[in-house]
C-alpha cells in the first residue's frame, strides 16, 4: 500500500504536466465547431429549463377549454400570445415544454448515470478478474440483453401503480428530485421509478464496452508493475484501469443520454412512461400525435426539442470522441 | 464451477424478484387465526349471510356495513352524502363532454348526458329522478354544511384536507376529461390526485377495482339491451375481503329499497314490472349519489358515400343488415376490422370482430337494434305474450333437478337456495316448493338453406345442441345448456325447450341453439355430424371455412391481412346486391383513419374508430361530403364511483 | 479453438435455457390474462355466467393449472405428459386446479377470506390425454391459444415471416448501402460541410421515436398528397385488396408488383432512415481511427495517391470491425420492427408479437421470444468469434 507512491506510467503523479492533457482535449474539441455550438445551445437550454418556474408565462397544468388547439405564434381568444400554441386541454405548449425539458433531460441524465455506473463497475470487474467471474458476468449480461423489454415494462408499471412506495425512496431524496424536476414529491417518486426502469436496459452495452477496454488495458506493463509492488486490486482498478478506460466511457455516456431520451418518449407512447399532467416531451408527443389529422402542427411542437437535444448531444458525443481519442493527433 | 456460479446468479435474481412478488400479494397478517374453508364448486361460501335476514333494518344508511367484515369502516369523506352530492353539483358534465368532443353543439352534448345508470334512449330509463345540474354554489354550500371549509383546499375541523385520490385507466380519452374534472373539483376546494393505471391493473381480477382499491374511480359500463344490474347494485354484491371479493358493487352501496327492487327486476319476465322496479333503483341511485354517471361515449362509424342502407346503432353490429346494403357504384365493399377474428366458430369466440364477421356467414335469429329485440330468422320472438312460451308454476320436491340462485343445475336438497314463484329467495328445507318453469317454442323462418343448397333441417339443430353443450367443445360458459331440462326437436323449422324449474332467463324469447350443416363432409371423408366436439375448434370446415347460410360465402382468408367474401347465390332471401366484401385487419387507429380518408377502406365500425380524437376527423370528412359519418350515443357510459368504505 | 467453441456453445445453451425460463416466468407475471378476464365476469348473472368448472376448463386450455416449472418443461420438451414411465407418480401433485381459501379471523372479530394454498391438486395422472406440444426443443411451438385458436403457432409465424424478412432485409441492406459510404466520406472529409450535413441527417433519423416518422410519412405522403391531387402512396398494408388510381401513374392493380412496391416504399424508407445513423456513425468512427494508423501515414508519406490510400489501405481495415456488427443483424432480421410494423399495418412478426402480447396468446409470444433469444445469442457468439479472427490481439477467453 505504502509503496504505491512510486512513479508508475499512467499514475496521476507521473503526468506532471498532465493538466495540459485536458487542455489538449479542449483544443481538439473546439475544432469540432458544431459540437461547440451544440454544447453552448444545450447549456442554454438547461439554464432556461432551470428557470422554468420563473419564466413560464402560464400555469403548467390548468386546463382552459376556451383556448384549445391555438396554433403557434398566434393570439388566442383571451388575447394571450401563444408562442408554441396550446394543447388539447388549452394548456400552453411553451410553458409545458419548459417544465418538460427539466423532467425529460433530468430523467435521461439520471437514468444514464445509473446505467453507466452499473455497466462500468460490472464491466471492470469482469474484464479485470477474468476467469469464472468474467463468465458469470458476461453470461448474465447476455441473459439480461435478451430480456423482453415490453414484458418487463408491463410488470413494472403495474407494480408501481399498486403502490408507489414499493420502491423505498427516502423523503429527502424524493424532495431533492422534486426540486430538480420542479414537480411535487409524489410526481418525483413516479419519475424516479421510470428512471429505474429506463436504467435497467442501458447498462449491458456499457458493461461490454468497459470489459473490452479493461481487457486491453490490464495487459499493460504499468499494471503488472504496480501489482508487483503490492497494490490492491481496488487501487489498481481505481487509479490505473479506470482512468485509462474513461474516454470511451464519456462518449458512451453522452450517447446513452440520447438513447434514453428517445426511449423515454417511446415509453410514453406505449403508455408506460411518466403520466400526464407531469409533462415530458414524450408524453406530450404521444398525446399530440393522436390529433395529427386535425392539427398536423401539434406533433411537431414536442418533436422539435427532442430532435434538437438529440442532435446536439450526438454532436457533443462526436466531438468528445474525436477529442479524447489518444491516437488522433493535432 | 461456472454452472454453480450461474446458479448463484439466478438465485440472486430471484431474490430480487421475490420481494417484488411479495409486494404484489396481500399484506402480511399478524396474530390472526387461520381457518381453512372448504371450497365448493362456486367458491362463494359467505354468500347467504347478507341475503334476506338483513331486511329487518328499517332505514339503513347507504353504507350500511356488513357485520364482522374487515372492510366496514365508512370512508371519512365519501361516506357523507353531502360531499358526494357536492361533487356531483361541482361537476360540469357538459364541459367534460366538450373536453373530449369539442365539435358537438350544446344540444348534442346534452344528448350524451346521463342521470342514472340506464341510457336515455333505453326502454327501462326513469327520467323522473333527482338530477345534479352544474351548480358550484350549491355544491360549495353542501361542503360548508358538511364541515369542509377554507381555501384553496378545504379542510375539516381536525385540519384534514379535503383531498381524494382518483383512479382510472391510462387511456388518453380518460386522461383528457379527468384533467378537466380535477380542475372543476379544485374550483370547489376539493383536491383530486389522479392515478392513471394500466387497464390490466385497474380491471384485474385481484387488483384495482375488484379489490376496491380506490376512492374516486372512473371507468365505463356497457349498457345492454337487457339492463341486468343485480350484481352492480344489490346489497349482497359488495365485494369484501370476507366474501372473497365477489360482486361488482364496487361502491359498497347498500340501499335496501334499491337492492330489493334490483333483485325483483331481475326475477321477473314481465317488462312492465321490470320498468317499475328499475325506476325504483334509479330513483335511489340518484338520491344517494354513490356513482356519478358522467356521459355516454360518442362513437363514430363511417361508411363510403357509395353505400346505401347502412345502419349505425348502439347495440347492434353494422353488418347485421349487410344483405340489404346497395352500392351506387362498383360491387365491392371493404370493411376495416380492428383485429383478426380468432376463429369463425361463434361458440368459442365472442369478440366484436368475430360477431361482425359472423353476420356475413349466417342469418341471425334476431337482431338487437335500439336496445330491443327484433325477430329475423325466428318467425317471431317467442314471448309469453305471443303464446309461444309459458311460465307456469310447478311444484318441486327434494331430489328434483332445479336451478338454484347461483345459476347452477342442482338436485333440490335441504340447504339449497332458490328463488320461488313469488320472486322470494328461500332456502329449501323440506316438503314442496313452487317454482316457475319456462317452456318456449322457437319457430324459424322456412326456406333457409346452406350455401350448397341443402336446406336447414332438424338434424342440423340436433347437431348444434349436442356440440354446443359438449364440455369438450371449448366454449366458456355452459349456463344455457345446463339450464335446459329437455329439448324437443319437432320439425325442420321448430323446436321446444323446457327449462329447469327456477330458470328465468330475461331473454328466454331468443332461440338458444343454432344449427350446423350436419350433412357436410370434412376433408378426411367423415360427416360433420360424426366429428367429436373436441376436434371442432381446430376443424378448418368450422373455424376457417364454415359453410354459410348467410348472405355471403367466405372465399379466402389471408392470415393477418384480409378475408374476402363473395355473395351467396343460394341465400334464401336472394343473392345480395354487393358481390364482394373484403374485410381488412387494421390495428392502429391512425392507420385506419388514413385508409378511410384515402379510400382504401369503405367502412369503419365503432370498435375500430373508438371514441378518441379520430371521431372528429371522421365527422369533418363527413361534413365535407367525402364519406357518410354516423355518430352514436354509445351504450358505453363513463362514470365515477365513490368508494363508501375503507379498510 | 475447438475447446473454446465447445465451451462457448455449452454456455450458450445454458444461457438460452435461463433466458427462456426468465422470459417465460415474466410472461405469466404480466397482470391480466385469460382467467383474469373471466373472473371479472364471474358475477355476471346472465346466460353467459361462468362457474368454477368453466374457469378450470380455461385454465386447462392455457395450461395455467400446472405449476410454472412444469408448465415450462412441458413447453420446452413436452414433459411431463402423464405419469412417469407410464405409472410412476400418478398421484404426484404438479399443479393446482382450485385454489384454497382461508378465513383470517382478526382479534377484533373481523375476518376476511383469502386465497391460499390449494384445495384441489392436479396430479400427473390427470395430465394424461391433455394436449401438449412435443416441445420447443424439438421444434414444436404448440398451438396458438388466441390469435388463431387451436392452430399451430408455426403456421402463424410462417404467414408473417416473409413480410418481416423482406421489410427488415431491405431496410438493413439499404441502410448499409447508404450509411457506409456516408460514413467513409464523412471521415475522410472530417469537419467538412458534407460531414456536417450528412451527420445531421443521420442524427435526425436516430433522434425521434420511430412512430413519429411513421405518422408524419402517412400524413404527408398519403393523406395530404392525395387531398392535394398529387401522386400518393397507400398508407399501409402489404398488399391492396382492390384497384386504385394514382394521379400521373394511373390505375394500380391490387396484388400487382407495382401495388406491393408502392406499399413497401414507406415502411422501408422509414426504417432505413432510422438505421442509417448507426451504420454511418460506426464506419466514420472506425475509419477515423484507421486513418491515424502508422501504415496509412507511411503510405501517404511514400506518396501513394490519397484515393488509393483510402480504398486500398484504410477502407479495408476500417471495415474489419464492421463485420462484427453484422452478427447483430441476425436477430433484427427476424425480430421485425414492433412499432413501425404496427404504424404501417405491416403483417410482420413485430406486429404479431404486440398483438399476441395484448391478447395473452402465450404460446405465440414465447415462440417469438425464444427465436429472438436464440438468434441474439448466436449473434453474440459469432461476434466474439469474428473478433478473434479480425483482431489477433484478443485472446479467446
Amino acid at each position: 500500500m505504502t509503496a504505491t507512491t512510486t512513479v508508475v506510467p499512467g499514475d496521476e503523479t507521473s503526468r506532471a504536466p498532465s493538466e495540459t492533457q485536458w487542455q489538449i482535449v479542449l483544443r481538439r474539441f473546439r475544432k469540432h465547431k458544431i459540437a461547440v455550438v451544440s454544447l453552448v445551445l444545450l447549456v442554454m437550454l438547461v439554464i432556461i429549463s432551470a428557470l422554468a418556474p420563473v419564466i413560464a408565462p402560464f400555469p403548467r397544468d390548468a386546463p382552459s377549454l376556451q383556448t384549445r388547439f391555438v396554433p403557434p405564434f398566434t393570439v388566442d381568444s383571451q388575447g394571450n400570445f401563444r408562442l408554441f400554441g396550446t394543447d388539447h386541454l388549452g394548456r400552453d405548449f411553451y410553458t409545458r415544454l419548459l417544465y418538460a425539458s427539466r423532467v425529460s433531460l433530468g430523467t435521461a441524465f439520471f437514468a444514464t448515470l445509473i446505467a453507466s455506473t452499473i455497466g462500468i463497475l460490472l464491466g471492470m470487474i469482469a474484464g479485470y478478474f477474468g476467469g469464472w467471474v468474467d463468465i458469470v458476468i458476461s453470461r448474465t449480461l447476455e441473459v439480461v440483453a435478451t430480456f423482453p423489454t415490453l414484458l418487463l415494462l408491463l410488470i413494472m408499471s403495474s407494480i408501481l401503480v399498486q403502490n408507489i412506495n414499493s420502491i423505498p425512496i427516502p423523503d429527502f431524496f424524493a424532495n431533492f428530485l422534486a426540486w430538480v424536476f420542479a414537480v411535487s414529491p409524489r410526481e418525483a417518486r413516479i419519475i424516479f421509478a421510470v428512471i429505474l426502469v429506463l436504467s435497467l436496459f442501458g447498462w449491458t452495452g456499457t458493461a461490454r464496452l468497459m470489459r473490452g477496454m479493461v481487457l486491453s488495458v490490464r495487459e499493460n506493463v504499468y499494471i503488472e508493475s504496480s501489482r508487483a509492488l503490492g497494490a490492491s486490486n481496488v487501487r489498481i482498478l481505481g487509479r490505473h484501469v479506470f482512468p485509462n478506460a474513461l474516454p470511451p466511457m464519456i462518449v458512451d455516456f453522452t450517447l446513452g443520454i440520447n438513447a434514453t431520451l428517445v426511449a423515454e418518449s417511446a415509453l410514453s407512447f406505449l403508455g408506460f412512461g411518466i403520466q400526464d399532467p407531469t409533462p415530458t416531451w414524450g408524453n406530450m408527443l404521444s398525446f399530440a400525435q393522436s390529433y395529427m389529422f386535425q392539427h398536423p402542427w401539434m406533433p411537431l411542437i414536442p418533436s422539435l426539442p427532442i430532435l434538437f437535444c438529440s442532435i446536439a448531444i450526438n454532436y457533443i458525443g462526436d466531438g468528445l470522441r474525436d477529442a479524447l481519442d489518444p491516437r488522433q493527433r493535432g | 464451477m461456472s454452472i454453480a456460479f450461474r446458479r448463484a446468479v439466478i438465485v440472486t435474481l430471484l431474490a430480487v424478484l421475490v420481494p417484488i412478488l411479495a409486494a404484489c400479494g396481500g399484506a402480511a397478517q399478524t396474530e390472526v387465526v387461520r381457518e381453512t374453508v372448504v371450497v365448493v364448486q362456486t367458491a362463494e361460501p359467505v354468500r347467504e349471510t347478507v341475503v334476506v335476514e338483513q331486511t329487518v333494518v328499517a332505514e339503513p344508511e347507504p353504507s350500511a356495513p356488513v357485520t364482522g367484515g374487515a372492510f366496514t369502516t365508512p370512508h371519512p369523506i365519501l361516506s357523507d352524502i353531502n360531499v358526494r352530492q357536492a361533487i356531483a353539483y361541482c361537476t360540469n358534465r357538459p364541459e367534460l363532454i366538450a373536453s373530449v368532443y369539442p365539435f358537438l353543439d350544446e344540444e348534442q352534448q346534452a344528448g350524451l348526458l346521463m342521470d342514472t345508470f340506464i341510457p336515455k334512449s333505453h326502454w327501462a330509463v326513469n327520467n323522473d329522478v333527482t338530477t345534479y345540474p352544474f351548480d358550484p354554489e350549491q355544491g360549495q354550500a353542501l361542503l360548508d354544511e358538511a364541515g369542509w371549509t377554507g381555501s384553496p383546499t378545504r379542510s375539516n375541523a381536525d385540519g384534514d384536507l379535503l383531498a381524494l385520490s382518483f383512479t382510472t385507466t391510462n387511456a388518453q380519452f380518460r386522461q383528457t376529461w379527468s384533467a378537466v374534472f380535477i380542475q372543476q373539483m379544485a374550483a370547489c376546494g376539493i383536491q383530486v390526485i389522479p392515478t392513471y393505471a394500466p387497464g390490466s391493473w385497474w380491471f384485474g381480477s385481484s387488483t384495482g377495482l375488484s379489490r376496491r382499491d380506490f376512492e374516486l374511480g372512473a371507468f365505463a359500463w356497457v349498457g345492454q339491451t337487457d339492463p341486468a344490474g343485480r350484481t352492480l347494485y344489490a346489497c349482497n354484491q359488495i365485494p369484501t375481503p370476507e366474501n372473497n371479493w365477489e360482486g361488482q358493487n364496487y361502491m359498497g352501496w347498500c340501499n335496501e329499497r334499491a337492492s330489493q327492487a334490483i333483485v325483483a327486476a331481475n326475477n321477473t319476465l314481465d317488462r312492465d314490472e321490470r320498468i317499475r322496479q328499475y325506476a325504483i333503483v334509479q330513483e335511489e341511485f340518484a338520491n344517494d349519489m354513490v356513482s356519478l354517471p358522467v356521459f355516454n361515449r360518442l362513437e363514430a362509424e363511417a361508411a363510403s358515400n357509395r353505400i346505401q342502407g347502412y345502419i349505425a346503432d348502439p347495440t347492434e353490429y353494422y353488418t347485421a343488415n349487410i344483405q340489404e346494403w346497395t352500392l351506387t357504384d362498383g360491387d365491392t365493399v371493404v370493411l376495416g376490422f380492428t383485429q383478426e377474428p380468432a376463429t369463425l366458430w361463434s361458440l368459442i369466440e365472442s369478440a366484436a370482430v368475430q360477431r361482425t364477421a359472423a353476420f356475413l356467414l349466417s342469418y341471425p335469429f334476431a337482431t338487437e337494434y335500439s336496445y330491443d329485440y327484433q325477430a329475423k330468422g325466428q318467425t317471431e320472438l317467442s314471448t309469453i305474450e305471443s303464446g309461444l312460451a309459458t311460465n307456469e308454476d310447478i311444484e318441486v320436491t327434494a331430489g328434483d333437478i332445479i336451478w338454484n340462485i347461483d345459476g347452477e343445475a342442482v338436485e333440490l336438497a335441504p340447504g339449497v337456495t332458490v328463488v320461488d314463484a313469488n320472486g322470494e329467495t328461500i332456502t329449501y328445507e323440506s316438503g314442496t316448493v313452487t317454482l316457475k318453469q319456462l317452456v318456449a317454442t322457437y319457430n324459424f323462418v322456412e326456406g333457409q338453406v346452406w350455401e350448397d343448397g341443402e336446406p336447414l333441417k332438424q338434424a342440423d339443430f340436433e347437431l348444434a345442441y349436442s356440440i354446443n353443450c359438449d364440455p369438450d367443445s371449448g366454449a366458456v360458459s355452459f349456463a344455457t345448456c345446463n339450464s335446459i331440462a329437455e329439448i324437443d326437436f319437432s320439425s325442420d323449422t321448430s323446436y321446444t325447450v323446457t327449462y329447469l324449474p327456477g330458470v328465468q332467463w330475461p331473454t328466454y324469447f331468443l332461440a338458444p341453439i343454432g344449427a350446423y350443416p350436419s350433412h357436410q363432409e370434412v376433408s378426411d371423408g367423415r360427416l360433420l355430424a360424426d366429428v367429436p366436439a373436441s376436434e371442432w375448434s381446430s376443424l378448418p370446415e368450422i373455424v376457417e371455412q364454415p359453410l354459410s347460410n348467410g348472405p355471403f360465402i367466405l372465399e379466402s382468408w389471408e392470415k393477418g391481412q384480409s378475408m374476402t367474401f363473395r355473395a351467396n347465390p343460394n341465400f334464401f332471401l336472394g343473392e345480395p346486391e354487393i358481390k364482394t366484401v373484403v374485410v381488412k385487419f387494421i390495428a392502429d387507429t391512425n392507420q385506419a383513419v388514413a385508409q378511410l380518408l384515402t379510400g382504401e377502406v369503405d367502412v369503419l365500425g365503432s370498435e375500430t374508430l373508438g371514441a378518441g380524437p379520430e371521431v372528429e376527423t371522421v365527422l369533418q370528412a363527413g361534413a365535407a361530403g367525402d364519406i357518410q359519418a354516423f355518430t352514436i350515443a354509445s351504450s358505453t357510459w363513463e362514470h365515477i364511483d365513490f368508494n363508501l368504505n375503507i379498510r | 479453438m475447438v475447446a473454446f467453441l465447445v465451451r462457448r456453445i455449452f454456455q450458450m445453451f445454458v444461457v438460452t435455457i435461463v433466458a427462456a425460463l426468465l422470459s417465460y416466468g415474466l410472461l405469466y407475471l404480466v397482470p391480466g390474462g385469460p382467467v383474469d378476464a373471466l373472473l371479472a365476469e364471474r358475477q355476471n348473472s346472465g346466460q353467459d355466467r361462468i362457474n368454477q368448472a368453466d374457469i378450470q376448463r380455461v385454465q386447462q386450455r392455457f395450461d395455467l393449472d400446472v405449476y410454472l416449472p412444469f408448465r415450462f418443461t412441458r413447453w420446452l420438451i413436452g414433459w411431463p405428459s402423464g405419469p412417469l414411465f407410464g405409472s410412476v407418480g400418478a398421484d404426484w401433485a404438479i399443479g393446482c386446479q382450485t385454489p384454497g381459501q382461508v378465513r383470517l379471523v382478526y382479534p377484533d372479530g373481523t375476518f376476511e377470506l383469502v386465497e391460499e394454498g390449494c384445495a384441489d391438486y392436479l396430479t400427473l395422472a390427470e395430465l394424461e390425454g391433455r394436449r401438449v406440444s412435443r416441445g420447443v426443443f424439438f421444434g414444436d411451438f404448440g398451438v396458438s391459444q388466441v390469435i388463431l385458436r387451436d392452430r399451430p403457432v408455426s403456421d402463424l409465424i410462417a404467414t408473417r415471416l416473409p413480410y418481416t424478412l423482406s421489410l427488415m432485409g431491405a431496410s438493413i441492406l439499404l441502410a448499409i448501402l447508404i450509411g457506409v459510404p456516408i460514413g467513409i466520406y464523412s471521415a475522410v472529409k472530417q469537419y467538412s460541410r458534407f460531414d456536417y450535413t450528412m451527420t445531421t441527417i443521420a442524427f435526425i433519423g436516430s433522434s425521434l421515436p420511430s412512430f413519429v416518422f411513421g405518422i408524419f410519412a402517412i400524413l404527408i405522403f398519403s393523406v395530404l398528397a392525395q387531398r392535394a391531387g398529387l401522386p400518393f402512396l397507400p398508407p399501409g398494408d402489404a398488399v391492396g385488396v382492390r384497384d386504385y388510381t394514382i394521379p400521373w401513374i394511373g390505375t394500380v392493380q391490387a396484388g400487382s408488383f407495382l401495388d406491393r412496391f408502392l406499399r413497401f416504399l414507406m415502411p422501408v424508407s422509414v426504417l432505413t432512415f432510422i438505421n442509417i445513423a448507426g451504420w454511418s456513425r460506426f464506419v466514420r468512427g472506425s475509419m477515423l481511427e484507421v486513418l491515424q494508423q502508422d501504415y496509412v501515414r507511411t503510405a501517404r508519406a511514400k506518396g501513394v495517391r490519397e484515393q488509393v490510400v483510402i480504398t486500398k489501405h484504410a477502407l479495408r481495415n476500417s471495415l474489419i470491425p464492421f463485420v462484427t456488427l453484422l452478427a447483430g443483424v441476425l436477430a433484427a432480421l427476424f425480430g421485425g420492427a414492433l412499432i413501425t410494423e404496427s404504424v404501417f399495418n405491416w403483417p410482420g412478426l413485430g406486429r404479431l408479437f404486440i398483438d399476441a402480447l395484448g391478447r395473452n396468446d402465450y404460446n405465440v409470444v414465447m415462440a417469438l421470444l425464444f427465436i429472438n433469444v436464440v438468434l441474439l445469442l448466436i449473434g453474440i457468439l459469432i461476434t466474439d468469434i469474428l473478433y478473434t479472427i479480425v483482431d489477433p490481439r484478443i485472446r479467446l477467453g
